[in-house]
């Protein structure tokens, strides 16, 4: 986990992680939100509907904005304050996502950091986009 | 100079995401529904990254009303 202060950030900073989304991240999503759509737990409705496979949640993929946010940057001391999401493509069972954000702006007034961020497969596409802002806690 | 309130007007709109928002020097957090703590943050970011302006923490403390905060944002912009 990094431990990025205040004082150690600066516009342009930027961090990445890479994680595989596998059918029991989609099972647990499921059963955590109650979100069981057909798209979602069920390959056959999915393909009915015209994909390949049933549908890696677009808020499980989100969800590693945050891992972004409280792990990497800023990392320990953040305080994830909004997150504005954009879902481009649809992401599979076994897909590899490489998650990354930038620093934009940082606000020393606020203390608030704001990032661009976005996902994409192994392909290289984007699968979503994001707009994150962080508080940065003393303590 | 364009009209700082004018320049205001779509960073509050888009903050508290009311596209009917309209407000004026008098404008305040206890008179506009939203502006909450968090609001509050995000407005003052949001203004200095898409003004150019930049606010020490201790200018913010006296402000009463969005009139202060054009006041304090003209200063700087001439300076």
């Amino acid at each position: 986990m990094n431990e990025y202060r205040w004082a150690n950030l600066s516009v342009g900073m930027r961090e990445e992680l890479t994680v595989t989304v596998d059918s029991a991240a989609i099972d647990t999503f499921a059963a955590l939100t109650g979100d069981d759509n057909p798209l979602h737990v069920d390959p056959e409705s999915a393909r009915a509907a015209g994909f390949r496979d049933r549908l890696v949640h677009g808020l499980l993929t989100a969800s590693y904005y945050s891992t972004l946010v409280g792990i990497h940057l800023p990392g320990r001391y953040a305080l994830l304050q909004g997150l504005d999401v954009d879902f481009a493509l649809p992401v599979y069972p076994g897909d590899t996502l490489t998650v990354s954000g930038t620093i934009a702006f940082l606000s020393e007034a606020t203390r608030l950091v704001k990032i661009d961020a976005e996902i994409r497969n192994a392909e290289g596409a984007r699968v979503s986009k994001a707009k994150i802002r962080a508080g940065i806690r003393e303590r | 100079m364009t009209d700082i309130l004018e320049r205001l007007q779509p960073i509050f709109r888009d903050v508290l995401d009311d596209q009917n928002l309209i407000i004026t020097r008098a404008s305040n957090a206890r008179n506009v529904e939203g502006w909450d703590s968090l609001a509050h943050i995000n407005l003052i970011a949001s203004i200095e990254q898409d003004l150019g302006v930049r606010f020490a923490l201790g200018e913010l403390q006296d402000l009463q009303n969005v009139g202060d905060m054009i006041d304090l944002i003209e200063r700087k912009l001439q300076t």
